[in-house]
């Protein structure tokens, strides 16, 4: 939504317009918690490891084995094959990357950590690029809402959710620590040294800590277009200053009975290179983010199958802006922000059959949010979740439903709060395995859930209080088959999804740019209609003579049509930043200890404005990584060194209007294991 | 190299057969054809996205020629084109984020030259332009009018006025800036400076409602000056100054934005999106509704009048990010015409045999 504010008259739009853009605060690192659902809830079906595909709802995974493979340095870059999922990109080491899935907005997705949602309540959008890999698992993106019902009740408040999983202490009495070295560095003169240290203190106490400093320069080559200059220039004020410390201790008295305790530390100072503004293209605007949360998990199952799960997080969350180039005659913005979040989270399910579980889960949230603002509203939202869930399984078929009542209620320092809501939303899940000893599974889910307008959605300069603003409606119908086979021929396995979805998205809200400030600029006006496709093939090799080959393709399809108003100059027309067609492609070979891959995005082009105009297309573009992986020992002690190049043809495209993306790029990293 | 890539492209480009995909660069062959009669649009665009452009109508071919500046010389305006006007044989184009004022042959549209207005390498950030004995005069966001002359279109000075100096106009030998202090939200300038056009220096400051925008001056002596007000407190409000004292006659709230004068008629958009009229010589307003067919605009966003020709041209900018349009109307209010101009259309120029 944001940056679309043209409203240079006054002035004040065009500082609006600076900060949403740049100052997308509030994304955070790391929460981290309790996980442990996930361990006792699998259900091995085959001995072979086949990729997870087949669940109630439409699920995408990558595992830490595979971030290398993927070239991945982020999550966003993890995730970036995955289907139906459309990241935009502001280009660069410190660059803003948030997650659009199936066309809905970033703001419909939920990104949990460790099962504990990472929340911006300002601009409802996080940062994946500032999502680090060192300490991740897994990654799992579910369309709908997870499988698993006994979750918190933020799990099932949104369109889809990206599930985090964190590496957990996995040791021995004979070895009962583990320490990790690694370093990176590379192209925008990033240098990325980080640490992992797992300790066993006891049969039941364990921890885990995670720390790094990242640094960079953040600089690179691009070529302006349009401009008529022909020459590359160096993007500069990229760089950037982060580290973070993250430390968990974990009680483990069973399966059944488990404990951890979350504390993580976010700290970076980076230049934000801004727009590449024709002439102009002079930035010293800059982001500070200090986050520190504490969280805790507590799971106890008991053998009545009577199953709690409670969680707890603290969190605070502050930013700081400047440009010094503002010209408003105070030597130019130096905002600041803070977010404070406390949320508790409670669940119990019941095996009423063996076959059929209900849960029910209440979650607790108050968020508040300061701003060195002029009139600022000062909001605190309290926000209480119930949700009643159940599972029942029958026979080929296995049935999910779930009721979510939200109730939200806010209150303001300064003019006017957000009216209270309460507002009722249902999902609905179900697969069929039509037949015996085939792994074909038919599925079909309904979900109908909504997001709150985010509180610079509803305060940002509104100048008379709260804007009268709706929450977005988010309608998901889809209808899916899943196969898989594990094959006794060259090919180890194959999977194949494909879904097709339709999405109906009421009262979007929308920055309409505007000269008056008094007259709200975001409003509750679009409506919009999406109908895709999302299609995924994972094949891999046995092992011949040490040789070894996987393939992944995935395959996009997005119509997502403006259905808002049939005057209007842009009706049935493609929405902004979305690509009718994306693939992605990752292949590679493994050769005993050395491995190398292929990963290659294509997209097609997008408009950057609502008018399909040709003017106002952003071309396609092809952008492929090679990653080569040799994994060998020191002494004893395992050692991985890999090579990437990113964009290894040295594509010169753009994601985002005017925010040119790095060329060839080349990264090295080494890691050790003592 | 090249080989290379084309070999492995080969496979994406296998895969991306269903790619709707790569539109290539519509090169458009530099039209450098005289034009006579017509008018020109300036497009802001919108912030960021570089994509102001000049719309040229030809009243005689009646043809809209889209962005004219980018098709004559093969590169964008850049980030939001504020203002535009035509002295002598050359079109000055100022663009407020690139901080760019564009030279450009009036007929042809062909650039002269670009002259960029920075301080070390943060942009002023230019607003508005005015002519007089063969200088231009153009106010900046950092608090400057710089001084430029028309032939050799060199800064020699720049005068220090308020913050955020938005228009500006020459009355009587002197310049009345409107300093509207708008990127300081909520502090406010509310000054207007006066500036000798002997000495160029600023001989006055005047005190008028805060967040001035607006400067036009009628054949009688007065400038008027438009404040937006603060959005809450203050609403907007119109200052008249007399142009021989130099001080403000009078001070009224005034329902309107975007004062474009001709002749006796200052022409000016209410906050209902109506199009009225103010009569200097009767001073008070004496056509309260100028559009009297019912021609709807959705957002009426620039007015200005043919002084040649008596027609009035009112700018649509829509939802503010879509193509705009411009319609046009005889003097009596009628629509004769409309054509389809760029984003945000907030300025005309007409161009004179």
């Amino acid at each position: 939504m944001q940056k679309k504010v043209h409203y240079l008259k006054s002035g004040l739009l065009r500082l609006s317009a600076g900060l949403l853009c740049f100052s997308f605060a509030f994304p955070f690192i790391a929460s981290a918690q309790t996980d442990t659902t996930k361990k006792l809830k699998e259900v091995k079906i085959n001995t072979k490891p086949l990729p997870n595909v087949q669940s109630l709802s439409p699920i995408q995974q990558v595992s830490a084995n595979a971030f290398g493979q993927l070239s991945a340095f982020n999550v966003a870059d993890a995730i970036r094959d995955f289907a139906g999922v459309n990241i935009k990109d502001y280009g660069g080491i410190g660059g803003l990357k948030t997650v659009s899935v199936r066309s809905l907005g970033a703001g419909h997705l939920a990104v949990l950590y460790d099962g504990v949602q990472i929340n911006d309540a300002q601009n409802g959008q996080i940062d994946l690029g500032r999502l680090n890999l060192d300490n991740v698992q897994s990654i799992t993106l579910y369309n709908g809402q997870p499988p698993e019902i006994c979750l918190p009740a933020r799990s099932f408040a949104s369109a889809s959710v990206l599930s985090i999983i964190t590496i957990h202490p996995n040791l021995t009495a004979a070895k009962p620590y583990q320490v990790l070295l690694g370093v990176k560095g590379g192209s925008f003169g990033l240098a990325n040294p980080y640490l992992q240290w797992q300790q066993r203190l006891s049969n039941r106490w364990s921890f885990i800590i995670n720390s790094y400093w990242e640094k960079a320069n953040g600089q690179y080559k691009y070529k302006v277009k349009g401009d008529g200059s022909d020459t590359s220039s160096t993007r500069t004020n990229g760089d950037l200053n982060a580290q973070e410390a993250d430390g968990a201790l974990y009680y483990t008295k069973s399966d059944s009975d488990k404990f951890n305790l979350h504390l993580n530390y976010y700290n970076s100072d980076r230049g934000l290179p801004g727009a590449v503004i024709f002439y102009n293209p002079v930035s010293n605007q800059r982001l500070w983010n200090r986050d520190i949360f504490v969280q805790s998990g507590y799971e106890r199952l008991w053998q009545s199958s009577l199953h709690l799960l409670i969680n707890t997080k603290l969190s605070q969350d502050y930013t700081r802006y400047t440009d010094p180039d503002y010209l408003n005659g105070q030597g130019g913005l130096n905002d600041r922000y803070n977010q404070w979040e406390f949320y508790l989270s409670g669940t119990l399910s019941y095996h009423l059959l063996s076959n059929w579980e209900i849960s029910y889960a209440t979650d607790i949230a108050l968020t508040s949010l300061d701003a060195t603002l002029y009139n600022y509203a000062y909001p605190t939202r309290f926000t209480l979740l119930n949700v009643l869930a159940s599972n029942f399984n029958a026979g080929k078929w296995r049935f999910q439903g779930n009721l979510l009542h939200t109730y939200v209620d806010e209150w303001v320092k300064m003019g006017s709060a957000a009216p209270t809501r309460s507002i009722f939303s249902p999902t609905l899940m179900a697969t069929y395995r039509p037949f015996n000893g085939y792994d074909l599974q038919v599925r079909a889910f309904y979900k109908d859930i909504f997001r709150n307008p985010t509180f610079d959605e509803q305060y940002y300069f509104a100048v008379n209080g709260a804007r009268n603003i709706k929450p977005e409606f988010a309608k998901q119908y889809d209808a899916g088959i899943t196969y898989r086979k594990a094959l006794n021929s060259l090919l180890d396995y194959v999977t194949l999804t494909i879904d097709g979805y339709y999405n109906n998205v009421t009262d979007k809200i929308v920055a309409l740019p505007n000269q008056n400030p008094a007259i709200s600029s975001i409003i509750n006006l679009g409506r919009v209609d999406i109908t895709g496709v999302d299609a995924g093939l994972k094949t891999g090799t046995k092992t011949y003579d040490g040789w070894r080959g996987t393939l992944s393709v995935n395959y996009t399809y997005q119509d997502a049509i403006d259905v808002t108003d049939p005057t209007s100059s842009f009706y049935n027309q493609q929405i902004p930043y979305t690509p009718k067609n994306t693939i992605a492609l990752n292949g590679g070979v493994d050769y005993k200890q050395l491995g190398l891959y292929y990963n290659q995005v294509l997209s097609s082009s997008r408009y950057y404005l609502s008018e399909n105009l040709p003017e106002n297309l952003v071309d396609g573009y092809a952008v492929s990584d090679v990653s080569l992986i040799y994994k060998f020992l020191v002494g004893n002690k395992p050692a991985v060194l890999s090579a990437h190049v990113d964009n290894l043809f040295n594509e010169n495209y753009v994601i985002v209007r005017s925010f040119p993306m790095p060329g060839r790029s080349v990264l090295l990293s080494f890691q050790i294991k003592i | 190299m090249k080989n290379l890539k084309q070999n492995i492209l080969l496979v994406a480009a296998a895969l991306s057969l269903i790619l709707t995909s790569c539109n290539k660069d519509k090169k458009v062959t530099p039209v450098a054809t005289p034009v006579t009669d017509g008018l020109y649009v300036l497009n802001q665009g919108l912030f960021n996205d570089n994509n102001s452009s000049l719309s040229f109508y030809s009243y005689t071919s009646k043809q809209v020629t889209p962005d004219i500046f980018n098709s004559v010389n093969g590169r964008g305006l850049g980030d939001t084109g504020n203002d535009i006007e035509i002295y002598g044989s050359k079109m000055y184009i100022v663009v407020n984020v690139s901080s760019t004022i564009e030279v450009v042959d009036a007929k042809t549209g062909k650039s002269i030259k670009q002259v960029k207005l920075f301080n070390g390498s943060t942009g002023r950030q230019p607003r508005d332009i005015v002519f007089y004995k063969n200088n231009a005069y153009v106010t900046s966001y950092d608090g400057t009018v710089a001084v430029m002359d028309t032939t050799a279109l060199t800064v020699s000075q720049f005068i220090t006025v308020g913050r955020n100096p938005e228009q500006l106009a020459v009355a009587n030998g002197k310049i009345y800036v409107a300093n509207s202090g708008g990127l300081g939200y909520p502090n406010y300038d509310k000054t207007v400076s006066v500036i000798d056009l002997n000495t160029l220096t600023v001989i006055k400051t005047l005190t008028v409602v805060v967040n001035p925008q607006n400067v036009v001056a009628d054949n009688y002596g007065n400038v008027y000056v438009l404040s937006a007000g603060d959005y809450s407190a203050n609403p907007s409000s119109l200052a008249i100054i007399d142009d021989n004292t130099d001080v403000v006659k009078s001070q009224t709230n005034f329902d309107g934005s975007n004062m474009a004068i001709q002749g006796d008629n200052i022409y000016f958009i209410t906050s209902a999106g109506k199009i009225e009229v103010y009569n200097a010589k009767t001073q008070a307003i004496s056509n309260p509704g100028f559009i009297t067919d019912g021609t709807v605009i959705t957002t009426p966003y620039c007015v200005a009048a043919d002084g040649t020709t008596g027609e009035v041209f009112v700018t649509d900018a829509k939802d503010y990010s879509s193509n705009g349009t411009l319609y046009a109307f005889d003097k009596t209010g009628k629509k004769e015409y409309s054509i389809t101009v760029g984003i945000n259309p907030g300025k005309i120029a007409f161009l004179k045999n």
